[in-house]
């Protein structure tokens, strides 16, 4: 039973790894909107799979809110902004697809080996994900430098997110509901704040490439 | 169980591959037409067309040297010796003493560099430039392989084929360990690229722009020719069958008992037809892939075949 459920994590969490990765080998904002879609689905069944074998009824709400916030709701919100701002097709990233897709599997060994001393201090048997988990954050994090539309830097901060819902959910799976919750909005409101800022400066300078934000405007 | 009737199954073995490969290749050209609402060759076409190219005469360049004569027959014998190492049927057999994965690998890659040069010598445009390309892709996905065959002989503690396919077996639930799922991913993504199927190069066309494999076969005519295609079919199925017997290998007999026997046969007619219709979906639903994103699809693999080893290596 607990070898099931060990395996079941880490092969949930390489799913939701695997989406991240997704987003470096795919051309077009709507792919990756849809890889960050299908990304929080594989987390939210990921996450009601731990409540099952856990015996933690909490986490079935948080699996619920999920789907229905970052399942459901940011994925529109984003299509309409993608194309309310004209931005179908992301420019060229700095680093080309397959160097990327290398570094990010740099990225997941140094988050294997960051997260030793995490997993000698865990028991709990959901330990084996915790380097997945944090290794998604590292390539989050790459995403969000290595993209040049701020549309993409968005995404990559809500996988961002997600890496970090991920890590709670496996290193500890009794993060009480509040604090669950109180992420979760932390991370809804700040997706608003981007999008009202990014319709901002899409009025402004009738893009939204970061690379000509570097030129001043009065 | 080294014994005569061992060694006549591990034969028995290579030739029932030689004989279902065309089938499965028609089969899979049938899928596709049917799913593209044509009414599509029969599944035993491929047989006839060998039937007619051993009938005819080859016709040989007077540039091309002995080279271009015997790569055929390299090609042939090494993805022969590769159906005689596979277990099929059963798994432990006389010739497991040398069935291991890099072995494997690295016959079928003799096979790729014979061509490769059978397509050199002649001196044409187009030969050259599909053993080039060939080349690339296979120095591209050598790593890819590499690692998914790491991590598979991490699982299994050996990178004996025999070893791996009984220790499935032994243990059910290694099958849905995350290492082995994503080292099945990045292998078929390989298997596509080495068996010159869609995402990378497309069987069907011989669009100039676009070729890889028909490049290079394109100054062979005849019994050559059969024997090049009969070589490209059998490797796609020896493919077929190491997936299907690595990751899912129930129903592979343990003994070499006549009932086991029958049960190993009809499941791995199974196993094959079931993977032959998915890669034809799969393979209408993809576009080919422009030459220059093929290494991004390789590296995808790598990343794959990454994943697969580290999580096998913490999981252990």
């Amino acid at each position: 039973m607990d070898g099931l459920f060990s395996q079941v994590a880490v092969l949930g969490s390489s799913g939701v790894l695997l989406c991240a990765i997704a987003i470096l080998w795919r051309h077009g904002v709507s792919g990756y909107i849809s890889a960050f879609q299908l990304q929080s689905n594989v987390l939210a069944v990921l996450t009601a799979a731990v409540a099952y074998f856990g015996h933690d009824h909490d986490l079935y709400w948080v699996a619920a809110m999920m789907i229905a916030v970052k399942g459901v709701a940011i994925p529109r919100l984003l299509t309409r902004l993608a194309h309310r701002v004209g931005q179908t097709h992301d420019s060229e990233p700095i680093v080309n697809a397959a160097t990327s897709l290398i570094i990010s599997g740099l990225l997941i060994l140094l988050a294997y080996t960051a997260a030793r001393p995490l997993q000698a201090l865990s028991a709990a048997p959901t330990r084996a994900g915790i380097p997945l988990a944090i290794g998604l954050i590292f390539v989050s994090l790459f995403v969000i430098v290595s993209r040049k539309q701020a549309i993409s830097q968005v995404i990559g901060f809500l996988m961002l997110e997600n890496g970090i819902a991920l890590l709670a959910v496996l290193a500890t799976y009794g993060v009480p509901l509040v604090v669950e919750l109180g992420v979760f909005l932390d991370a809804l409101m700040g997706f608003l704040v981007m999008q009202i800022v990014l319709y901002d400066i899409h009025d402004t300078f009738n893009t939204i490439d970061v690379d000509v934000l570097k030129r001043l405007k009065h | 169980m080294f014994n005569a009737t061992g060694v006549v199954i591990e034969i028995a073995q290579a030739l029932l591959g030689l004989a279902v490969a065309p089938a499965l290749v028609g089969l899979v050209g049938w899928v596709k037409a049917r799913l593209q609402n044509r009414r599509g060759a029969p599944i035993w076409q491929p047989y006839a067309e060998l039937r007619k190219l051993f009938g005819k005469e080859s016709v040989v360049s007077s540039n091309a040297s002995w080279v271009f004569r015997t790569a055929p027959y390299v090609v042939f014998g090494s993805t022969v010796v590769v159906a005689l190492l596979v277990p099929v049927l059963v798994t432990p057999l006389p010739f497991n003493q040398v069935a291991d994965l890099f072995a494997l690998v690295y016959l079928l890659m003799l096979g790729t560099f014979a061509l490769a040069l059978g397509g050199l010598d002649p001196g044409t445009a187009f030969g050259g430039m599909g053993s080039s390309r060939e080349m690339t892709i296979a120095a591209l996905s050598e790593p890819a392989i590499a690692l998914a065959i790491l991590s598979l002989a991490l699982g299994a503690g050996s990178t004996n084929l025999g070893e791996i396919a009984a220790r499935t077996i032994a243990h059910p639930t290694v099958a849905l360990s995350p290492g082995h799922i994503l080292a099945f991913a990045a292998l078929f993504i390989v298997m596509l690229a080495e068996a010159g199927r869609l995402p990378v190069d497309n069987p069907a066309t011989h669009l100039e722009l676009t070729m890889i494999h028909e490049a290079m076969i394109l100054e062979y005519s005849g019994p050559l020719l059969a024997l090049v295609e009969w070589a490209s079919w059998l490797k796609l199925t020896v493919f077929l069958t190491l997936a299907a017997n690595l990751f899912v290998p129930w129903g592979l007999a343990t003994s070499l008992a006549p009932s086991a026997l029958a049960i190993a046969f009809v499941t791995l007619l199974a196993k094959l037809v079931v993977l032959a219709i998915l890669l034809a979906i799969f393979e209408t639903r993809v576009a080919k892939l422009r030459l220059f994103r093929v290494p991004e699809l390789l590296a995808m693999s790598f990343v794959l075949g990454l994943l697969a080893v580290t999580s096998s290596f913490s999981l252990r």
